[in-house]
Parts: C-alpha cells; structure tokens; sequence
C-alpha cells in the first residue's frame, strides 16, 4: 500500500489585472531601464523562444523574471522541485495579452506591463488544504447552483461579477456527484481529526449533504414516477439551449421542440410528472423561489450521470446517513425506483418514448452493436456497481441479486476486462490511435464504476477480475498523473504503484481558482507536439495544470490547446481538485 | 458460412539463402514478370509482395516493369506489404535498424506508389521480438503476418489471429499463418481450404490461405489461380476471394470478434542461428555502431561546422545493412560464398560510415581553438612538420556519441609522458603495449572525461625515450580491483574465484568458479538448429594453458589468460579500467572444433532467479530454463543470495547475440561452428565448410548491479561497450574559437538513450532525434540541443521510443520513424 506523502505549503499564483492607467501601478515600472537578459547559456528549456526574451527583474531570493513577446517566465534557479524551477505566465490566464514591455519585481511578486494591461502576479504559500478550501469557497459563491456545482458563465471574461445568475450543464448530476463526494470525505475527515462537534466538521457536513441533496433531486425531479433521473433542471424563467428540456406543469411534462428533441422523437411528448418531489430535495430550489409549475428538466440521461449517482450515494450512505436517517429513505427510495427502472427496461434508462435515452444502456443488445461493443466493457462494470450499491443501500438483495447474478451468467464480469482490446480494436479500424479516439469522460466512469465495484465486491475472484479490469485502463490514465484517477485506482489495485512525486507536482501547482480564461501553451518552445494518427494533437510533457487549460475530469490534459474546456467566460467548479484532495486525506495517501 | 478464406498470392523470395544475391535478384525478377502476366489473365487475381530492395532492384534493372507494377498497385491488384527493406530477421537487429527498415523503405513506396504499408509481413523469419509491435506501429504498420514458430514449436501461443501487446503497450494484429506461405498443388490447396474452413468454425472470423511457389520466387501458377476460383462459391463451404492481407485484417477488424491477446515474444524456432557464422553478427553490429555514431557526428558537423547533410550517403549505407539483415543472412544459414558478398556489401556501408565519421569529426575538430601561445607559433612556423616531440604538448580530440557523460580509458597508438585535461587538469595516464613492433611497442592509455555527444581536448607530451614505460609487477596476486568490482583469478583453472560487487559486497563466485569457457557438442542439430533448443551436451572445459598479469597502471589493470581445447585455442585479456563498471574481456579464438558451440558460463547461484534480456529497444524477462534464447548487447541473470541481497550480473558483448540460462547459470554463446546452410542434417562426405571456423575477435564484458538489472545503469554500460570514443590526433589553430570541450546534444534522465540524431530525409535541413525509455520506468526527461537552440521536456512511458523532429528555430514536433513526412 502506497505511503502517506507530506504535502508541504507550496508557491501559488495570484494574478489581478489593471488598465494602464490605474493609480495602484507604480510608476517604476514604466520608469524601469528594461534589458534583454542574455540566457545564451540558459540551462533549461525555456517556454519562449531565446531571442523573444527583452526585459528581465530580480526578484527575492534570487528569482529572475524574464519577459518575451510570447509571455512572462520565472526562474528559481534554488528551487526545491525540478519543476518549479522555470514557470510560465501567459495570456489570458495570467497575462492580458503576451507580449512583456517591461517588469518590475515586488518582493516574491512581480509587475508586468504588457500592450493592453498590467499583470500583478502574487506569488503566495498556500498549503494544499488551504487551496482546497479557497477553491471550495470560490464555488459556493460563484459556481453553485441551488446545490449544483458544474460552471457558470460570465458576461465579461475574467470578471466574477458579472456572473450570469443561470446556466446549466449537461452533466450537472455527475460534477455534483464528484464535488458531493470531495465535501463528504473532507466531513469525515475532519469528524475524524477534529471531532463531530468542531465547528468546521458541523460546516463541511452541511455543505456535504446539500450537495447531495442536490444530486438526489435530479432523481425525483422529473416526477415521472419510475425512476427516471435527470441530466440538470432550469428555474422557469432560465433561457433553455438546444437539448431534450422537459417543461412541468400541471403534473404533466412536455418536451420542447428543439432540433436535438426532434432528432430524437421526443419533441412535443407528453409525459407524467405527478409523482411528488420530498420537500426536504424540493427546498432547493423553492428556497430559491424557484416554483414547482414551469420547472424545465434535462432528459435523455446518460450512463455518465447514472455511475457518478451511484457512487456519491454509496460514499453518503457510509458518511452521511448514520446521523440523518431521512436522508437514509430518500437515497433507498431513490435507488428502488432508478434501479426497478433499469431492470424492468431489460437494462436500459428509458426515455418518455419508451425507447432507451443514447447512452444509458447495459444490455447485450446493446453490447453486440458497433458502439456497444467497445462500450461493453466499461457498461459491464457500472451496472454490475450500480446494482452492488443498490443491495447496500436498500438492505435488500431479491431482486438486484438476481439481477447482479443474471448478469454475471450471461459473462458481465468478463467482459469487464475487455476494454482495451475492443477499444484498441475499433480504434485500428478507423486508423486511430487510441488517444485520438478516447473519449476522456470515459476515465471518470470506469475510476467511478470499479472502485465502487472493487470495494462493493466480496467474493475474492471476481475481486480479482474486477481489479485485472480496473488495469485495462491503466494504459490512458498514468500518463494524466491525476490523483483523482491515481487515488481511487490504487485504493482498488494496492499492489500496483503510484508516482507520487508527480502527483505532488499536480497538487502543488493547480492554481487556488477555477476562473476559466485559457492559456498560451500551443508555441511553446519548450514543448514538443505530438502528432497523433487521427490529427489530434498532444503536448510532449503532461504540463502543470497552472499552466494548461482548465477543464472537469472529461478533457485529455495532454491535448495541444489554449481555450479552457468550458470557454474565456467561465469559472468552473472546484471538485477537480477538492475530490483527487479529499479522497487522499481521507483514506490516509496524503497528509 | 459468413466467413471467408482470403487467398493471398505471394511468392516467398529469399534474396540469399541456398544461392548469392545474384540469383536472389534474378529470381525477383522473373517472379514479377510471372505475376505481371497472372495479373493480366485473371481480372480476379491479387498479388502480395514485400520487401523494399526488390522493388529496387526491378526499379533499376527493368524500369518498364516497374511502370507496370505502379499502375498494378494503384490498381489494387499488386500489394506492397512489409514496409521494410526485407523480411529481416526480427531478433538480432537493433531497434534503431527496424526504425531505419520502415523509414528507407516506407519512403520509397511512398514516393513510388503514393501508399505506405499497413501490413508487416515476415512470414519465414524465425522468431519475433517482445517490441516488435511498437516497432511495427511507429513505422505505420498496425498488422502483421509471421508464421514461426510453429504451434509444434511454441504451442502457447495464439493460433490463427491475434492482438500482440509489446513490451510498451504498443499493439499490433497479427496473423499467424496456420498452413505454410506457399501451398500450391491442386489436391493440396483442396485440403488447406477444408483445413482453414474448420479454423473459421473454431474462431468465428475469416482466415487467409498463402498460396504460390516460394522461396526461390515463383509465385501462384495458373493451375492453382484456376482451380482456386473453381472451387470459390462451393455451396455450404467458406467463399473463397483473392484478396490481400491488408483486406484480411479489414474484415477482421469488421467481425467485431474477441481477438485473443499475447502479451510475450513470438519465440522458438531455430535457436542455432543467433550464433551461428559469427561473422554476420560481428558485421552488423560493427555497422551499427558505426552508422549511430557516423550519423550523429556528421548531423553535428553540418549544422555547426558547415558540413553538408550526408543524408543520401547514410541512406545508401543503411540499406545495405538492412538488406543483410534478411533473416536467412543475419542468421547464419545461407550458403558460404554469400558471406564474401556480405562481408563486401557491409564493408561499402561501413566505409561510407568512416568517411562521413572521419570528414565530421575533423571538421568540428578544426574549429576548436588550440592555440597555445608562445608554443603554437614556433611549431606551426618551424617544426610543424615534427610531430614527435616532448617539448611541447599535442592536442588530441576525444569524441563521445553517447547522450551522457562518459569517463573512459582512451587509447592513442603512440607513448606519451604526460596527459592534460581541457581544463589543464592532469588526466592518469599509462602505457600499454602497442599491436606493432615498430617505434617503441607503446600506446598511450588514459582517463578522459568526455560530455554527451560532444567532444574534450586532451594535451598529450611525446614521450620520446626508447626505455620500456610499462612495467608489470608480476608478483602481484592474480587480482583486478577498482571503485566497484574485484575479481580475483584462479591459477589452477583460469576461472575467476572471486567476483565482487563492491557496492554490496557479494561475491558472485561463492558457488563456483565463473568464466571457464566450456565447449558443448552439438552434432545433432542442423545450421538453425531445428528442433532443438537448449545445448547443454557438454563435450569437455577448455584447459588453462597460461596465465599472467599483463598491465599493471593506474587507468587499467589486466590479465591475460589461455585456455586450449584440442588444437582450438581461447585467449582472454580481461581489463579493469579505474571507474569502470564493466569488467571487460578482450576474446582472441582460434577455433577448430568442428560440431560444437563454446559457451562462457556464469554461475552466480542464489534463488529466485530471474533473466533478463536486452532486445531491439527494449528488454524482456525469460525463464531461467536453460533454452537458447536471442538478446542484444546484454543478458542478465539476478538472483538473491543467502545474506538477503538482490543483485545480478550482467555479461555484455560487442558482436554475439545468444544467451541461455539453465536456473542460475547465465551463459554467452560466443560462437557456433556447424555446417554451412545444413538443413536436414544429411552430410555425404566430408569437406564441409564451417560457420565459426578460424580466427575470432570479439569483447564481451561482466558487469555487476545491486537489485535488478533494468534498474541498473546496463543499459548504458552497454552501449559504452558497443560504441566507444573516436580520437583525433590535432594540431595547433585558432579554428572559428570553439571551446576545448563541448557538448551538443544533452537528456538529462538516466532512464532515456539517444541513438539517433539526423537529418530529415525530406531535405528540408530539420533534424531528427530518436531516444528510448531503458529502464521500464515512466520518466519526464529534458532533451537540449544547443547548436539548434532546442531544449523541451517530454514523457516518456515505459519503453517507449520517441522521434523528435526538430526545425530550424527549436521547435519539436514528436513525429513516427517517418518522420513526418508521410
């Protein structure tokens, strides 16, 4: 089993940004004699080209500041880990625009006068629990919506203030999960470490069960009365985008009529929605002054939604029921229903139509298409989890077991080791690689579907299967170096091994915000691309995350891009990070 | 039935094998006319043929032949498959050779026929390295066609088709030929068709019948196109349909069939020829080495020197080696009189390589300020031409082709009193006897210290007096120390009796006497040893005829010992250089044993023992079972002694390629002298020539590790075995004002190797770099190229090779062994 590793309090960047004009910029720094540093015998590879280099600070500590056209560099020389030693500052995340006139140094910190602006970099200590929590408190006040926690745009890039009030994500169900999860083991922790009574564990336990609660009502939402769980819900008056938006009213619901409802035959359907939302799941959004009539839910759920249900109920059912038995009976409740839907739809989520929603679907029907058959082995694993949760949570086995041991007749946990053969398989027919081809999503759901599957598991084979299984996966997921990957993984797999150093590096250098606004990493000179079969393209080098876009657990980090996954005006939830946190300090692999 | 037989037409054609290349390319010839004309008959029938040097050889001698078959393969009718120069032999060839196998010959489809193979196809070659799949794959070849071993041979392994996992991760389809690569006859190919229809009810998915005249050329004769397509559309059998293998594994990857998975090397089948006709093997590794370091230097000279890009020359000189890496050529079972040609063909490759060397390293070499004031100016103006002389010092430049810091014994063929450093620090020094008589019998050995890919100036002063300067304590025990190995020598046997690892203390001749060169009788087994796989019929240990210390300085010890067999004899100088982690042995055999194989053997005992191997880019675990197994520069075997520690010893070479390893025992063939081409072991008189007869020289090393071997610094031990220093005897100039040492191309991981460093053979004046993961470790390395203002940062996962292509301004892009442009 993988050691404990001391985080140690750790440089972070700050960056506030001033028009040219602004009184807080001190004259020096237009004043300053700017020279072009001679870094000739530079000793590491540097981010912008050597002759783009004109002016350069020293700063404390010996640190040296060297500024290009193509953005702003940092040198430390002493510093502790190889990978701090050259940092990288670029636009628009850190920079207005990338090209550096002029520096002046401030202590550990540093001005940067570029063409549109100036840049004041704060170079801070943070410790990794700090972080997480300034990442936590950034998406209550700015990400989290009635209890959801995906993203939120913004009128004016880079401006908190001009959030938009709505916004909804596809996958609003599983971000929360992943964020519900994050906040229930720092809850445990800290009952753990601080005891029940301490006022942060009373707070993180609130903050852990309304997001569970949040998740929890996607599944009553729809009140179709069969289980049926929804993608995310709008508040009335919220604009509704392209999609398979349900509007409720009068106990029915109807789908909109828009282009991707018509494609799929549910445009203008009618179905029930007089099934009852719990007033404890309900105050979320009537809280809000959200009513009941005219609520606009997301249908056609995927299975994404439904893995990343299942897990943050198995972890709430260990952490959270104990002391809240109500919330005990809506997580069974929520459970019967979902999971009697899925078997009585011959192992499909189904849709108002009755046909099964695009990517909710576990059966061997299913299985023996062209895109089921590379899905098998993944879907296997996540209805063979889903129904083990199931068992948990209800106390019951009947049914679920003899639908969890139908499904093992029929080679369910085989077929769980399947995933790299059938998708390398499908990718050489389409001459990819299989990084061109992966769908990186695919990584939350399989961490999700078998470490849920491996804990839940009992009997030792099948363990084992589950665990040979988990490693099919192992290929695409090391090289991310993402403990949110590399901690559940090896809490499932303990004979394998971890690179803990790079998974400090992750830690040490996610920045204390998720406030989306891209990077310059396409240019780098001191990043090779990686051209891939297909004409994807990769960095050489997994960059740090303070200096590659920001995205959910859903993007290739490696990919060769600039834009944030979710656009300039965006500021993205924190679970990324507060999950890969939790999940470390809770089971004792970081400290 | 649903499933299909897929007839593959093809011609098996060994360039060499039973005849001389001559034949070979005769044979080609007259096989693409035939299958020209089969083409132009039957508007159904498809041809496959492989092998890049064929469709040269066409290309040159009958270029309106060669117009036709453009048109055919644009057609669809004609299949280039096996982008490679030949069906090489897949064990012996380094992983840079495969590289440079797809990049020549991939190439030259390309520009030729506007298509790239996605097909590799060794269907005769006789065993299949763990990395061969990413070798396959970054050469643009995700299929594969192989059919040795056979299931008789290596009944483990998937029949029929099959995902093949390399030692990386790396896949490849494979399809392993059930029947033979040439059935041909009416009544034959009925009962392979029935034979391949019962496969398909096993498997589910279609199979592929290889049919037509093989191995001196031939290919499908009408009778068999005929009768094939008579018996296509039988009602209740398989369809048959001319097709190819790349329309094979189409269909294959349409099935949506759960294909096995093989996660091992495809091995045994002639376990004879990795060492059988030594001279092979010594060629092409000498070529190798040569052409990695030729390259590297020349690419250097030309960017920073204003040499000009030698990339025609190192092609020419490349495909030369490639070719001889035929499988029946490398392996040492074609007939005598082609080893003349061999010898030649590799001997033009070489010297290619030594002139683009020789131009590169004096081109830097002139650059280098030397100038020495008040010493420069008289002797250039009076006594120039006077280069003995001990008054004055004389620079000499030391070249590294290694992507890291060496600090190794140098040798210059002349006596020298003293040796001074680039940065005037004295360098230890030493005489050694010289291979001449003339002049005063001296050479000059010292400890140079030389940065990655680069080069140090070393100022030597003649040392002029005709008294001996060596002196030799012959009193001193029969011991080899230095920092990290002791070895003390047996006076009885010749052996070694104690061999230490000074890091940990084990001796790993606790249990035995190690090195006693032993000869094994192998008179059963034909030239591939068919059928037989281990040799372990011991016919006698060479006895001890001398033993004597010959050096005795502070950069080097050595002890020279003789050991004698019948009239055979084996002459051993083993060398211990101060630093040195590698106990090298210098070989001279005079063998004249006929039927046998001489192994030296190293016994290190302890348990839980494992072997590992070094193969083309990689290494691989075996069992310790005792059977002859193929391996690069390096073999080890770890075990864990009594006290509780984990340590090995590895034994290197500089021109062997066979290894076996009965439980602790780790062996290196060093030669195998059976008949020529003796394929059925049928001998009628006598006469015969013999594959290792004669005078042999070769190296090999002992190196000792704490823990395993891939974690240990073998790899480059290794390659510092196999590709030592070059030395420029200089002279006095300003040159263009260059530093007394310099390095060019830097990576900072010990876990990663550059063993490539080119131009791009687009001509567009980028360079290209290839380096490899050594230690089955994950690691982020720092690659830095000054001369081109390069330095970036890359991942590399466990035994991945990489191909950077680097442009004028250091920019990288990370490209496949094309190199980006196809």
């Amino acid at each position: 089993m993988q050691k404990p590793y001391k985080l140690k309090p750790h440089l972070c960047r700050f960056m506030k940004l001033y028009p040219l004009d602004a009184p807080e910029i001190p004259k020096a720094l237009f004043e300053a004699e700017q020279n072009t540093p001679d870094l000739s015998a530079f000793p590491l590879p540097l981010p912008s080209l050597k002759k783009d280099y004109a002016c350069s600070a020293e700063g404390a500590g010996g640190v040296l500041w060297y500024g290009a056209k193509t953005g702003l560099t940092r040198y430390d020389p002493d510093a502790e880990r190889d990978i701090d030693k050259v940092m990288y500052f670029s636009a628009d995340r850190d920079l207005a625009d990338n090209n550096v006139k002029a520096l002046l140094a401030d202590g550990n910190n540093i001005w940067v006068l570029t063409d549109t602006a100036v840049s004041h970099i704060e170079m801070k200590m943070v410790d990794a629990e700090e972080k997480a929590l300034i990442l936590l408190r950034e998406s209550l006040k700015y990400v989290s919506r009635r209890g959801m926690m995906s993203q939120k745009g913004l009128a004016v890039p880079r401006d908190l203030d001009s959030i938009y009030p709505y916004g909804e994500s596809d996958n609003d169900g599983c971000f929360t999960a992943g964020f519900a999860m994050a906040e229930m083991f720092r809850y445990a922790t800290y009952k753990r470490e601080k005891g029940e009574s301490h006022p942060d564990t009373v707070e993180a336990r609130a903050v852990a069960t309304r997001a569970v609660e949040a998740c929890l009502l996607l599944m009553y939402i729809p009140g179709r009365g069969d289980g049926f769980t929804a993608r995310t819900y709008l508040a009335p008056d919220e604009p509704v985008p392209d999609g398979c938006f349900f509007r409720k009213e009068g106990g029915k619901a109807v789908c909109l009529d828009k282009p991707d409802a018509r494609r799929k035959g549910l445009a203008n359907v009618e179905v029930n929605a007089s099934a009852e939302i719990p007033e404890r799941l309900a105050k979320l959004y009537r809280e809000a002054g959200v009513p009941d009539d005219g609520i606009v839910y997301k249908s056609d759920t995927s299975s994404d939604e439904m893995t990343l249900h299942y897990l943050y109920m198995n972890f709430a059912y260990d952490i959270l029921v104990p002391g809240d038995p109500e919330l005990g009976e809506l997580l069974k409740n929520a459970v019967t229903a979902n999971m009697n839907h899925i078997i009585d739809h011959d192992f499909t989520l189904c849709d108002a139509t009755g046909k099964p929603t695009t990517w909710s679907k576990w059966n061997t029907a299913y299985f023996e298409t062209s895109t089921g058959w590379a899905d098998a082995a993944l879907n296997s694993a996540e209805i063979l989890m889903y129904l083990k949760v199931a068992m948990k949570i209800t106390g019951e086995q009947g049914r679920w077991k003899e639908a969890h041991d139908l499904l093992l007749e029929k080679g369910y946990a085989e077929l769980t080791l399947k995933h790299m053969n059938r998708f390398y398989h499908m990718n050489c027919l389409q001459n990819l690689n299989i990084r061109d081809d992966l769908m990186f999503g695919d990584h939350m759901l399989a961490v999700a579907a078998f470490w849920g599957l491996i804990i839940l598991e009992d009997d030792e084979e099948y363990k084992k299967i589950y665990r040979e299984g988990f490693k099919t996966w192992r290929a695409t997921l090391e090289p991310e170096h993402n403990p949110g990957y590399d901690f559940p993984y090896i809490l499932a797999c303990p004979d394998d091994e971890l690179n803990m150093e790079r998974i400090a590096d992750w830690f040490y250098r996610n920045n204390a915000s998720r406030l989306a606004a891209g990077v310059s990493a396409m240019g780098r000179h001191d990043v090779a691309v990686k051209e891939l079969r297909g004409g994807g393209k990769e960095t050489s080098w997994l960059l740090p995350p303070d200096e590659c876009f920001i995205s959910k657990y859903d993007r290739n980090p490696l990919e060769y891009r600039n834009e944030d996954s979710g656009g300039t005006r965006c500021v993205e939830s924190c679970y990324v990070y507060t999950f890969a946190y939790w999940v470390g300090r809770y089971f004792g692999l970081i400290e | 039935m649903d499933n299909k037989i897929h007839l593959i037409a093809n011609a098996h054609l060994d360039p060499i094998w039973l005849w001389r290349w001559q034949e070979g390319c005769a044979e080609v010839l007259q096989t693409f006319r035939s299958a020209l004309d089969r083409i132009k008959e039957y508007p159904y029938f498809i041809f496959t043929c492989s092998s890049a040097s064929y469709y040269r050889w066409v290309e040159e001698i009958d270029p309106g032949m060669f117009e036709e078959i453009k048109q055919r393969v644009k057609e669809g009718r004609w299949v280039p498959v096996g982008g490679w120069n030949v069906q090489a032999d897949c064990n012996m060839p380094s992983g840079e050779s495969f590289a440079r196998q797809a990049l020549y010959s991939q190439l030259y489809y390309h520009k030729n026929f506007g298509i790239t193979c996605q097909t590799g196809y060794c269907v005769d070659s006789f065993g299949h390295n763990g990395n061969l799949p990413q070798l396959l794959a970054k050469g643009g070849m995700f299929n594969y066609v192989m059919m040795r071993p056979s299931v008789q041979e290596n009944p483990d392994m998937p029949q029929n088709t099959f995902w093949w996992e390399g030692t990386d991760g790396s896949r490849v389809l494979v399809y392993r030929i059930p029947t033979s690569y040439a059935e041909t006859g009416i009544f034959n190919l009925d009962k392979k068709t029935a034979f391949l229809e019962e496969r398909i009810d096993k498997t589910g998915h279609d199979m592929a019948l290889f049919y037509g005249f093989g191995n001196h050329g031939g290919g499908p004769s009408r009778g068999d196109i005929e009768f094939l397509k008579s018996i296509s559309m039988r009602e209740g059998r398989a369809a048959l349909e001319f097709s190819s293998p790349d329309d094979y594994f189409t269909d294959i990857l349409n099935t949506m069939v759960d294909m096995p998975v093989w996660k091992d090397e495809l091995q045994h089948h002639a376990s004879g020829c990795y060492s059988s006709t030594s001279l092979v093997k010594q060629l092409n590794r000498k070529a190798e080495n040569l052409l990695e370091a030729a390259e590297k230097f020349s690419t250097i000279a030309a960017v920073t020197a204003g040499g000009a890009p030698k990339t025609a020359e190192f092609e020419e000189a490349y495909n030369d080696v490639c070719f001889n890496q035929f499988h029946d050529i490398l392996c040492g079972c074609s007939i005598r009189e082609a080893y003349d040609d061999v010898r030649d063909s590799m001997g033009k490759a070489m010297t290619i390589g030594d002139r683009a060397y020789n131009a590169a390293i004096l081109q830097i070499a002139r650059r280098i300020d030397t100038w020495l004031p008040g010493v420069s100016d008289p002797v250039c103006t009076e006594v120039r031409h006077y280069s003995h002389n001990p008054d004055f010092p004389r620079p000499v430049v030391v070249f590294n082709p290694l992507s890291w810091d060496i600090e190794v014994p140098v040798r210059t063929l002349r006596g020298s009193g003293e040796v001074k450093g680039p940065d005037g620090e004295e360098a230890l020094c030493q005489h050694v006897r010289s291979s001449r008589s003339n002049d005063s019998h001296q050479d000059t050995v010292f400890l140079a210290k030389v940065p990655a890919m680069g080069y140090a100036t070393y100022w030597l002063t003649d040392n002029n007096s005709d008294e001996e300067m060596f002196t030799v304590d012959s009193s001193k025990p029969l011991i080899l120390e230095n920092e990290h190995i002791k070895a003390e020598f047996d006076e009885k046997t010749g052996g070694i009796k104690n061999l230490v690892n000074k890091e940990d203390g084990r001796d790993f001749a606790e249990g035995g006497i190690l090195a006693l060169p032993t000869v094994i009788r192998d008179e059963e087994a034909d030239t591939w040893a068919h059928g037989i796989f281990k040799f372990h019929d011991i016919k006698g240990a060479m006895a001890l005829e001398s033993i004597e210390r010959i050096e005795d300085g502070p950069v080097r010890e050595a002890i020279r010992i003789r050991h004698k067999f019948n009239e055979s004899y084996l002459e051993q100088e083993f060398i211990l250089g101060k630093g040195q982690k590698t106990l090298r042995v210098r070989c001279k055999a005079m063998w004249q044993e006929d039927f046998t194989m001489l192994k030296m053997p190293f016994d290190i005992g302890g348990a839980e023992e494992t072997s590992t191997y070094e193969i083309p880019g990689g290494f691989i675990k075996r069992p310790c079972n005792g059977e002859e197994e193929p391996a690069q520069r390096w073999a080890d075997i770890t075990t864990l002694d009594g006290a509780g520690r984990r340590g090995g010893l590895a034994v290197i070479n500089d021109s062997k390629y066979s290894y076996d390893c009965p439980e602790t025992n780790l062996r290196l063939t060093m030669l195998r002298n059976v008949i020529f081409s003796d394929h059925f072991s049928f001998r009628p008189g006598t006469g015969f020539n013999f594959t290792d007869e004669g005078l042999q020289r070769f190296e090999y090393g002992v190196y000792l590790h704490t823990g395993e071997v891939e974690a240990s610094d073998v790899a480059r031990e290794a390659a510092q075995f196999n590709i030592r220093p070059a030395v420029v005897p200089e002279s006095y100039h300003k040159g263009a004002g260059e530093p007394l040492k310099k390095s060019f191309f830097f990576v900072d991981s010990p876990n990663v190797c550059v063993n490539a460093l080119k131009f791009c053979e687009d001509g567009s004046g980028d360079i290209v770099a290839r380096i490899y993961e050594t230690k089955g470790v994950p690691v982020k390395a720092m690659i830095k190229c000054d001369m081109v203002s390069a330095a970036f940062w890359a991942d590399f996962q466990r035994n991945e090779i990489k191909t950077f292509r680097i442009d004028k301004d250091g920019f990288a892009r990370e490209v496949n062994f094309l190199e980006g442009i196809v």
